[in-house]
């Protein structure tokens, strides 16, 4: 894959590709110009280098996510977890909404590690993940409150079987 | 800027028209022979490499000094000059 071989069209792609402003390539200009991105290639051996690093944070904040979420946090919670991280939610549960997302992206994070989903690793990695599970137990607590007093109300006895 | 020399003020003075190549400042009797050999026998055709290197300096220094040889400083005379022209008449 030399640059002679390729095509004029090729190498005004190339030349775009890293930013070179350039004219047309024709053969006055075209030796020029392949010469200008041998030097530009050879500087900068893969155009996408700051997403390598970028990808390699993410990486970090991938297996962080892991390791995290197998330490047991709360083992009915992670269960729920992990049904809903491959099933879409059917039991809706008012307070879980607003925070389900996160969970979902960071599950297929962990599970598939993809760029797209690191993203969104990344932006609750800046918001901390300590906070982010410290919520996620709080609204877990919640929920059962919530479920065990719904079921009081319906006069079903113990629905946890708490003496 | 360095100052410029006649040439320089004498090629920017008015239109190119059918000037030879060494007219161009920064480019002598040597350096026109070899431009001449490569098809670049007018000002104008050397002009016209100017242009669709899209006036870039570097560029059209590079071209210059793999045509002619032209070292550093004919390069610089020989842009300057056709820029010049350039700015005035284009």
């Amino acid at each position: 894959m030399a640059l002679s071989e390729k095509s004029n069209e090729e190498i005004s792609k190339l030349l775009a590709k890293y930013d070179i402003k350039h004219g047309p390539i024709v053969d006055t200009t075209r030796k020029l110009y392949e010469k200008k991105l041998e030097k530009v290639m050879k500087s900068a051996p893969v155009q996408s280098s700051p997403d390598k690093t970028y990808y390699r944070e993410e990486a970090e904040e991938i297996t962080y996510i892991t390791y995290h979420q197998s330490s047991p946090v709360q083992a009915v919670y992670s269960d729920m977890l992990k049904r809903r991280g491959n099933v879409e939610p059917d039991e809706a549960k008012e307070s879980d909404q607003g925070t389900e997302p996160p969970i979902q992206s960071t599950n297929r994070a962990a599970n598939h590690s993809t760029i797209r989903s690191g993203e969104l690793v990344r932006k609750s990695g800046g918001w901390s993940l300590w906070k982010v599970i410290r919520l996620l137990l709080l609204l877990a607590v919640l929920a059962a409150f919530l479920y065990y007093s719904y079921c009081r109300l319906n006069d079903i006895e113990n629905p946890f079987a708490i003496q | 800027m360095s100052s410029t020399s006649q040439k320089h003020r004498d090629f920017v003075a008015e239109p190119m028209g059918e000037k030879p190549v060494m007219a161009l400042a920064g480019i002598g009797e040597v350096l026109g022979k070899r431009l001449e050999e490569k098809g670049f026998d007018k000002a104008y055709v050397v002009l016209g490499q100017f242009l669709v290197l899209k006036k870039d300096e570097e560029l059209f220094r590079d071209w210059l000094k793999d045509t002619c040889g032209a070292n550093v400083k004919q390069q610089g005379d020989c842009y300057g000059c056709l820029k010049e022209w350039c700015d005035a008449f284009l």
